[in-house]
């Protein structure tokens, strides 16, 4: 038997099947981060959970796997790896069957950056969207700086993607072998007199024990902490007088969308409000001012209230003038305002499903295609 | 049995007569005695007048609400809008039937609708005049 054509099967079915896989959904989860309107956050996020699910399954596979999916197998020392890099610069490489000590480093980074950014998602999104596992847990501000950490190692990742697939092209040229191919029938030939290694081979058992139980672990615990009441809301009774006195003219504020004094400068003086008189009696206007004070954005930690807490010097009671309210409005045209359904920018729930309960989820934002005027 | 056939012809009746003098009438009843203390020539009020206060167009009031019209539309009948794109009911009578029969309420609005259009308030007059439209409408 000629020994030429002999081949050592590296990347296991399983191995290979989340490599491709975990690229679709990476590359998912850049371009809805990157691209896609905010209401497709839902999908955003459910890439993210499949992320998690395979990094799971990789790290089980890094103890239990197949020889060369091992992590074992792939840890360097100093030594071997600044060889590597001298034959590399000299054209004489070392041969590798599976990872080569550089690539070995990056496996590991990018198995670190995943798990940061995974994490990092969860923070952002319980601290400032209110949902998730976390939404109970992390306060507006801590998701905020997670939500830059989630962007720094979002960047971080595309440059190591590059540099992942620059090392395949080289380290492919160096040792005239097609890594590609590998990773997609999972050989590599045999070199000419090379012998075959011999391979530890995969540990089924302990590791869909270990995939099982970490796999229940966390969708017991994530589902169990989800059901904590989201830490930026707050119990607010419903005010009867506020519903029926203030919902004639427009769809009701939520207390949360103003700070304090600007509920009060505006409750002073409803006789001049935008343009009508919008006047109570004394008595029912002091129980709709000290709820909507009692209840007013300082006392919320969501996205919203954090937001909109500076308001405009020169129109302190406006939402809609709030540089905040403004920016993330800049990019809808005039005409949607105007025509209807919306008929006006202070129509919050005709693009916000949510608005009454002052969330303003992502996922529930959709702008109604404008109607022609009869 | 005597008895009890008043009885019943008196429960029958009741829903009838409490709705002969129900709060609207009061509502009315009210303007009317106010009419009489202004001008003691007061003869009763007119959907005519009522008609001309609902469609005219002033400018003494706020710039964003010259009439009546800007927000209950030009035809009693039909559906109104405010100013935020809220849908407001009919005005008339035979498309609304629960309006102006609470007094807090009409009070309420004409007080601050007629400041808003007229820039001041209604005399009792023209409300009255305004609610006799709607209720011929
Ligand atoms: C007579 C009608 C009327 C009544 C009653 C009324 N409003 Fe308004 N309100 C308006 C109009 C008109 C606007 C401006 C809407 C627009 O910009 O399109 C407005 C705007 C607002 C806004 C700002 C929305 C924005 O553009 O940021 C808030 C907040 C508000 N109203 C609160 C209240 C509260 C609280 C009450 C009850 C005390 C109330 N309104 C009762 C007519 C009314
Ligand atoms: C014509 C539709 C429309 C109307 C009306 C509207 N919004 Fe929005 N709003 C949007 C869209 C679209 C976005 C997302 C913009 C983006 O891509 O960042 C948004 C974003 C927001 C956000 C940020 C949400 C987040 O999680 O990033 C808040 C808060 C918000 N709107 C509040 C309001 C309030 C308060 C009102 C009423 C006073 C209002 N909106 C009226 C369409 C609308
Ligand atoms: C800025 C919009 C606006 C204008 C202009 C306006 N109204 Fe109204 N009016 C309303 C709204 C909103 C209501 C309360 C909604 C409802 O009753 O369906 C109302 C209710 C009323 C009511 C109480 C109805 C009831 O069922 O008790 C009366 C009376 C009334 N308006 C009279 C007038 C008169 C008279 C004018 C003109 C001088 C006028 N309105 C102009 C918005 C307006």
């Amino acid at each position: 038997m000629s020994n030429k054509k002999q081949k050592i099967r590296i990347w296991d079915l399983p191995t290979r099947i989340y490599h491709w896989l975990q690229l679709l959904v990476v590359v998912g989860a850049l371009l809805s981060g990157f691209f896609a309107p905010e209401w497709w956050l839902g999908i955003h996020v459910w890439l993210g959970y499949g992320l998690i699910a395979l990094l799971v399954f990789r790290i089980a596979w890094g103890f239990f796997g197949p020889e060369y999916s091992r992590f074992s197998s792939f840890i360097f020392s100093p030594k071997t790896l600044i060889s590597h890099i001298k034959g590399i610069k000299e054209g004489k490489p070392l041969h590798f069957f599976g990872h080569n000590p550089l690539g070995a480093l990056m496996i590991f980074a990018l198995i670190a950056v995943l798990l940061g950014i995974s994490l990092s998602g969860l923070i952002n999104l319980g601290g400032v969207e209110n949902q998730g596992a976390l939404a109970g847990f992390v306060d507006y501000a801590t998701g905020d700086i997670a939500g830059k950490v989630h962007l720094f190692l979002a960047f971080a990742l595309i440059a190591m993607i590059f540099l992942h697939i620059l090392g395949v092209v080289v380290e492919g040229k160096i040792s005239k072998s097609n890594l590609t191919k590998s990773m997609i029938d999972g050989d590599k030939p045999l070199l000419e007199g090379e012998k075959a290694p011999i391979l530890r081979p995969t540990l089924f058992v302990p590791a869909i024990l270990s995939i099982a139980g970490i796999g229940l672990i966390l969708v017991v615990g994530s589902v169990s902490m989800s059901k904590v009441p989201a830490s930026g809301f707050i119990a607010m009774p419903i005010s009867q007088t506020y519903q029926s006195e203030c919902s004639d003219c427009h769809i009701i504020y939520h207390p949360s969308l103003l700070p304090k004094n600007s509920w009060a400068i505006m409750m002073d003086d409803l006789s001049e409000h935008f343009g009508e008189d919008a006047s109570l009696d004394d008595e029912t206007r002091d129980i709709i001012a000290n709820y909507l004070v009692r209840y007013s954005a300082e006392n919320w930690d969501s996205e919203a209230a954090n937001n909109l807490l500076l308001v405009d010097k020169e129109k302190p009671i406006q939402i809609t003038a709030t540089a905040y309210w403004k920016l993330r409005h800049a990019k809808i045209d005039e005409e949607v305002f105007k025509s209807k359904p919306v008929r006006t920018a202070a129509n919050c729930e005709a693009c916000h499903s949510d608005a009454k309960t002052g969330r303003f989820a992502d996922e529930n934002i959709s702008i109604p295609k404008p109607k022609k005027q009869p | 049995m005597r008895n009890l056939l008043i009885i019943i012809s008196i429960l029958a009746f009741f829903p009838a007569m409490a709705a002969s003098a129900g709060p609207r009438e009061d509502v009315i009843a009210q303007l009317e005695t106010l009419a009489k203390s202004d001008d003691a020539n007061f003869s009763g009020f007119d959907a005519a007048r009522g008609k001309k206060l609902f469609s005219a167009k002033f400018s003494t009031g706020k710039p964003e609400t010259p009439s009546c019209t800007s927000c209950h539309s030009t035809s009693p009948k039909n559906a109104g809008e405010t100013r935020a794109g809220k849908a407001i009911d009919p005005m008339a009578l035979s498309k609304t039937s629960d309006r102006y029969t609470d007094p807090k309420k009409v009070e309420k609005w004409f007080r601050r609708n007629c400041n808003s259009v007229l820039g001041r308030e209604c005399t009792p007059l023209e409300k009255g005049d305004f609610l006799a439209f709607m209720i011929s409408q």
